[in-house]
Parts: C-alpha cells; structure tokens; sequence
C-alpha cells in the first residue's frame, strides 16, 4: 500500500474505515462470539440477579436520573474543601497539655521514624495560637476563630479522628477527592453523578466553584476529573463572577436560533462518526453540545446572585461582581434549589506553615476564617430554613491537619515562624445534614494532637459512609476499567461509620 | 501372672494413660471429669452481658484461631466454656483480677510485642472493644450478669439490604403500567424511591408553572406510594388539597411558592406518616401550621413570622 499522501484524504478515510469494519469483525463487535468477552463495560450489562449494579443509561442522556441502590438520607452533597490543611489546633481540637509544653523541644519518640513534608532537626512544640470554650447543647469545644459556625454548631458532626497517609498536597487531595493518590481516578462528584445522575437535565450535575487560589489546586483539575468513567461526568468549573462559564454565550451576531441550526449540523455529523465507529463518548459530546446549549438559558440565572434580596446577602457577607468564598457558598444553595447533585467548593490557603508569615497562624489563618466562617454558617442555615438540609449532605474538610509542632523550614534554629507543618496523622473535618448525627464529636486525638487515641476514620471509610447516605453500598457502586471493578473505596475494606450517622 | 493381676496391670496403665491424656490435654480433662460428674461445664445464659457483649466480639476476633478449626494454645475462646477453662498454660480469666487475667494481659499488649494478641498482622481490638472485656472481667466474669456498669454502648452494624429484584418487580407490579405512562407524560417528575423499592418520588418543582392541580390530579393512580413530592414553585392551589390529602405514605412534602393556604395545610391532618413540610412563600399561616408542629412534624419555612 502506498504511503498516503496528505491530498489523499478522502483514501486515508476510506481505508481507515476499512480498517477499523476488519478489526470490528475480528472481534466480532456485532455477532457476538469472541467479542462478548471484550464487552464494553458502557453497554448495558445483564447482570445475574442481587449482583452488580446496572448503570447503562442512553448515551444521549448521560446524566439522567437513577435511583440509588436503597434509600437514600441525602440527595445531593455540597462539599466545602479547604486547601491546603486547616489546622484543626486553631479550630477544634482544645489541647491544653499542648500549650503547657509550647516552646519545649519536640520529644524524639515523636520523631522516631516520621517523614515531614518540611521540618528537619529538632522542632519546639507549639501550643494553640487562640483561645477555646464550649460552645452549643452539647459542650463542643471550639477556638474563637469560628463565631459564626460556633452558632450552627449544633447542627454539625465533628469528626476530630480523619487519617491519610498522604504528607503533601497533590496526592492527599487526590486521595480525599478521588480516592486514590495518584491521578486517572474518578472524583467523588463524578462518582455520583456517574451512580445517580442530576435532576435537572439544564444544568451540569457536578458543578466546581473556586475561591482564593486562580483555578489550579495543587494536584490541578484531576480533582474534579472523570478519570476512567466517561467524560461526561467530570466537574464542570464556574465563576461566580461574570459569565458562570466562559464562551458559554453565543459569540457577537450570533443568535439562538442560529446556534441551534449550527448545532443541527453539527450532531448530524457528529451521529454519522458514531454509526461507522461506534464510540459512546461521540453520543456523550453531542450531549455535551446540548447542554452547553440548555445551560444558555439557565446557567446565568442560577449564579446570578444579583436576583438575591439585600438581606441575604448580607447573611453571607457576598458581594455581587467579585469572586469570593461567600459568593461561592450563596450560589451553591441556589444550584442546591436547582436539583444539581454534586456542588463542590475550593478554598486555598490554609497551607499555615508560617512562611511566608502572611501564610501563618496569627495572619493568614485568621484572614481564611474570617473569609469563609460567615458564609459557611449562613449556608447551613440557610439550608435548613428551606428544608434543604435534611436531604443535602454537607462536607468541610482539607487534605490533612497540622503539626502540634513548629514548622522550622531552616531546622532546629531560633525560628520567627509561627506555623505548623503537614501532619497526615490526624486532621478534622465536620459533617451536616441529612442522616449526620448532628451536635457531637467523634473520634480524639492524644493530648499532644498528633496521633489518634479513638475512633480513627480513614478516608476511604468517609468516601463509604457519603455513600451510604447518597443510598450506595460503595462495594456496588463500580466500573470495570483496566480488568478490575474499581470503585471510589479502592480496594481496602472500607467501613461505614455508624456511629456518625443518626 | 494371674488374670486379676493381668487386669490390674491394664488398668493402672489405662489409669495413667488417662491421666496423663488428661494432664497434656486439658480439653479431654474437662471432658472425663464432666463425665464422671465431677464438674459441670460452665454455661451463660443467652441474656447475660457475656453472650451480648463479650461472646460476639471474641467469635468475630479471636475464634479464627482459637475456635473449631483451630485450636492455638489449646485455647477455645469460641465458648463460654473453652474461655473459662483457658489454654494448656491455665486458666486465661481470673474473675474480678484483670492483672492476673492472661487474656486481658496479651490484648492489652502494644502491637509491636511479640506476645501480643490479635497476632501482628490482624486487626488490634479497639479501645471500646477492650473495655468491654476489661469492665466484664473486673465485674467478675460472670455468665449470668445481665448489666455491666460502665460499659461503652455496642456499636451500630450497618446492615446493608440484601435485594432481590424479582420482589422489587413484583411489589411495583400493580403500578408499573401506571407508573410507565405517567412518566411520558411528565418526563423527569416522577422516579422511583431506589432500586429496592416500589415507592415513589414525585418531582414537579423543575416544572414549574407548567404543573398544576390537574397535573397533580393526574397522579392520583399513584397516591398509594408516593413518599415525597415536591411542588415548589408549581401552580397547584387549595383545589389540590384533597388530592395530597389521598397521599397516604407521603414522608416529605414541598410547597414551597406555591399558592396553597391554610386549607390545604388543615387537609393534611390525616397524613399519618407525614414528617416534613416547606411552605415557605405560601399562604399558609402560623397557626395551622402550629398543629403539625405539634405533631412533631418539621415545618420549614412557616406562616405569618416570616
């Protein structure tokens, strides 16, 4: 066969659809045989009785509604990620056999054996910057940073006992957000629309909205990335300021109707790629056209939070025009009204290792809780008062927690640096809403803060009890991908936290 | 030799092979002295804090190898029993002294010694889990005490429903066709509970102005199972109320900007297994909605305080 020439185009087409009809009979896409080994797991499955799950849906619908394995608590999660590792020292973990030793050089039983992201030598501990009380029915002890949480505190689960093994940002956020370290895993958010879809078809049904950090994390989009499953259920970014998703309007001169013809012709096309080749994710993106197309029309007044009366914005502290944290938790409430399953937040800069001191506990700490405490609280209120609450699940937490010692980057030295390091060990993180036992704390930490003496909780044993609430058992809710049937738990037994739930 | 003697001689043998049996094989020990009466095997009852509590815990965590299969130390922790006649080196629990209690010693152990039990490598006990043998050895490792002062509460088992489809099939099997039809009609608004169950969810809010009391009055076929509905920002009115009155198994309602009044939320009464209502932007007022307050129900967004 001759080289092709690229004038030839029209043979090259023609012989690459040649090829592709042999290697398609080969394996006998259409007759069966050899074939139905290598069925794609995108084709509808018969599944024997009580065994795997079926989530084959039309591909032209992707994210059509399915109903959960059992009865759900929640129908959708609104999960509040701090980037970076709030220090749970500064917020809610009171300990006060920590202060009395602040300044004391760190025991080497502590040390022993540990990896830190950055301290070297000898650090000093270091006690909590703030002051603590008991806040709420219940007694919770919380710092003076959280006022306003301090309030709601009644309706939210702590859980002071969270694990990873993950000591920096990248792989910790990917293990909290996908489940995995590494990348090419599915997100949470795209788990659950992949299991349950969304209820409103106009909208995407997993929506990111970042504050305080550009729109890179550290580990990047893999975060809210479909890994394996198909594309079409990755996070979608918005901006709570200006158009809520670029070049989603139609360009200057352009009209509806227009669009709409240029969108005939294009699924026309795309329908006659599908026919000869038969790949699901071409039906995905002419979805993906169409809804890109009915977002038109809602996406803009969803995120507007202009059509939101005075008195509500300001129970947020949101400015309209800007974007903010307090922006981003208002307009998750109105996509919350809006049927869009999954709403997930980014926050950055809880990364308190004190350098620079802007990053640090007595400065920047205090900045992100002034920044986020308001609008947190007036988002959980706001909730319940539309009755939202009891079937939204509510998440806030980082990657990991903080040192009880003192980051010392330049080793064992005076250090002018008030800041902790990364501590996988042992981090906080709260939960609210439907089926969440609310006005308790699970799980302690020593009385230094740095290993946990009750309850642990690790992540995946979090990712199983979302689940749980959402009406999944996470050992069903899978996709064979690379001859395993991954699921968000990976492959560890993961346990359901009951005594979290209500 | 004589036949008596002969017969003397086998029988010190036996007596000694016995005995020695008995002295390597604590078990068979057990066994021959429960025969000859001289002991009775150690018994709990099914209620006591030992078969609730302790029993379980050991079986899930121990019996592996201290059970019917096998047998490590000549240990059976499998029984109440085999627990307290303990291994080949003696008795494990001493009641009321958890210092000299063996078993209590190795769990206790950290996981890195090498007499530590679980064995490195299985699950340690938790705390809460050690307690409990901890507070029931100290109250005297007792068979029949029902209550044990102290005791961490059990930990909740998250059982996960085991469903068959063929029962999910024949419990939506009166409605399905019903159920079928309407959801052409209404792309989108109604779906059922989950895939283990016959009941329904009905959401008309997405709809809007479009859905009202005839549209609702439509679903009527399917009032017998459907256990939440949201009608927020719909046209129903008051003309409805019969109709969400017929709802029986409602759990959750939404009303939401809606224009329903006092009248619907009166009609509602009767709604035993109602526990949760909107009515923000409503007609509804304070007082009938204080009725169902009283009732326990949660009433979101209520009458004239707004």
């Amino acid at each position: 066969m001759a080289e092709p020439n690229i004038l030839d185009a029209g043979q090259l087409l023609d012989r690459l659809q040649r090829q592709a009809q042999t290697r398609r009979q080969f394996v006998g896409w259409g007759a069966g045989g050899l074939g139905a080994f290598f069925l794609n797991a995108a084709e509808a499955k018969t599944a024997p009785a009580g065994e795997a799950l079926n989530f084959a849906r039309d591909p032209s619908t992707p994210l059509s509604v399915l109903p959960p394995q059992f009865t759900p608590k929640v129908k959708r999660v609104i999960y509040l990620h701090m980037g970076g590792g709030p220090s749970p020292l500064e917020l809610f973990d009171h300990k006060p056999v920590l202060t009395r030793f602040n300044g004391h050089d760190c025991p080497e039983s502590f040390l022993k054996g540990k990896r830190f992201a950055f301290i070297t030598g000898i650090p000093k501990m270091l006690g909590g910057q703030f002051p603590f009380h008991q806040a709420g029915k219940n007694g919770t002890w919380i710092s003076d940073r959280l006022p306003h949480l301090e309030r709601v505190i009644d309706d939210v689960c702590l859980i002071k006992s969270m694990r990873t093994d993950q000591f920096n940002h990248a792989p910790a956020q990917l293990l909290v957000q996908t489940g995995d370290q590494r990348t090419g895993h599915a997100s949470l958010g795209s788990w659950v629309t992949y299991g349950l879809g969304t209820e409103n078809q106009n909208l995407p049904g997993f929506i990111v909205l970042i504050s305080n950090g550009g729109t890179t994390a550290n580990a990047g989009k893999p975060l809210w990335g479909s890994g394996f499953l198909p594309s079409v259920y990755q996070g979608v970014p918005c901006r709570s300021a200006g158009e809520p998703v670029l070049y989603l309007g139609n360009p200057p001169g352009v009209s509806r109707s227009e669009r709409r013809e240029v969108l005939n012709a294009v699924d026309e096309i795309n329908r006659h790629t599908y026919e000869e080749f038969g790949n699901p994710e071409t039906v995905t993106r002419i979805a993906q056209y169409e809804m890109a197309f009915r977002m038109q029309l809602q996406a803009s007044d969803a995120m507007d939070i202009r059509r939101e009366p005075q008195a509500v914005l300001e129970r947020y502290g949101a400015e309209p025009g800007k974007t903010s944290y307090a922006n981003n938790c208002l307009v998750a409430r109105r996509l919350a009204e809006r049927g869009v399953r999954f709403i997930q937040l980014y926050h950055w800069g809880w990364d308190s290792h004190g350098t620079p001191t802007d990053e640090g506990l007595n400065v920047g700490l205090v900045k992100q809780c002034k920044e986020t405490d308001q609008p947190t609280a007036a988002l959980l209120a706001d909730l319940k008062a539309r009755g939202l609450l009891e079937d939204t699940l509510v998440v806030w937490g980082g990657e990991f927690g903080r040192t009880p010692m003192q980051d010392n980057h330049a080793g064992g030295e005076e250090t002018k640096f008030i800041g902790r390091d990364h501590h996988p060990s042992a981090f906080t993180i709260w939960m609210a809403g439907g089926g969440v036992k609310t006005g308790m704390t699970y799980g302690e930490t020593d009385d230094m803060g740095y290993e946990i003496v009750k309850d642990p909780v690790e992540v995946r044993d979090l990712h199983a009890t979302m689940l749980y609430l959402l009406g999944f058992d996470s050992q069903k809710l899978s996709y064979t991908y690379q001859g395993l049937d991954q699921k968000l738990t990976g492959v560890k037994p993961a346990r359901i936290v009951s005594q979290v739930l209500a | 030799m004589s036949a008596l003697a002969y017969l003397g001689c086998v029988g010190l043998i036996t007596a000694l092979g016995v005995g020695l049996a008995m002295q390597l094989r604590p078990p068979f020990g057990h066994a021959v002295r429960q025969f000859v009466g001289l002991e009775t095997e150690p018994r709990a009852n099914t209620d006591s804090f030992y078969a609730v509590r302790v029993a379980p815990l050991l079986d899930s965590r121990c019996a592996g190898c201290h059970g019917a299969r096998m047998q490590k130390a000549q240990l059976r922790l499998d029984s109440f029993a085999g627990l307290m006649r303990g291994s080949r080196h003696g008795a494990v629990i001493e009641p009321g002294r958890i210092k000299d209690s063996e078993l209590f010693t190795r769990i206790s152990l950290p996981a890195s010694d090498d007499k530590a039990m679980p064995p490195s490598g299985k699950t340690p006990l938790t705390a809460d889990e050690m307690t409990v043998i901890r507070l029931w050895i100290a109250a005297g490792a007792s068979g029949v005490q029902r209550v044990v002062a102290g005791a961490p509460s059990p930990v909740r088992e998250i059982k996960l429903p085991e469903v068959d489809p063929r029962a999910v099939q024949k419990q939506r099997a009166p409605l399905a066709a019903a159920v079928t039809r309407l959801q052409s009609r209404f792309p989108g608004v109604i779906d059922y509970e989950s895939r283990s169950s016959a009941n329904l969810e009905i959401h008309a809010a997405l709809n809007g102005p479009a859905f009202g009391d005839a549209e609702l009055a439509a679903l009527l076929p399917l009032k017998d199972r459907i256990v939440w509905a949201d009608f927020s920002g719909t046209a129903i009115t008051d003309a409805s109320a019969s109709a969400l009155a017929a709802m029986t198994s409602l759990r959750t309602l939404r009303l939401s900007n809606t224009k329903v009044t006092d009248t619907t939320i009166r009609a509602l009464a009767p709604l035993k297994a109602l526990r949760s209502i909107t009515t923000a932007g409503t007609g509804a007022r304070e007082v009938a909605l204080a009725a169902l307050r009283q009732r326990g129900l949660a009433v979101y967004g209520g009458g004239d305080a707004q």
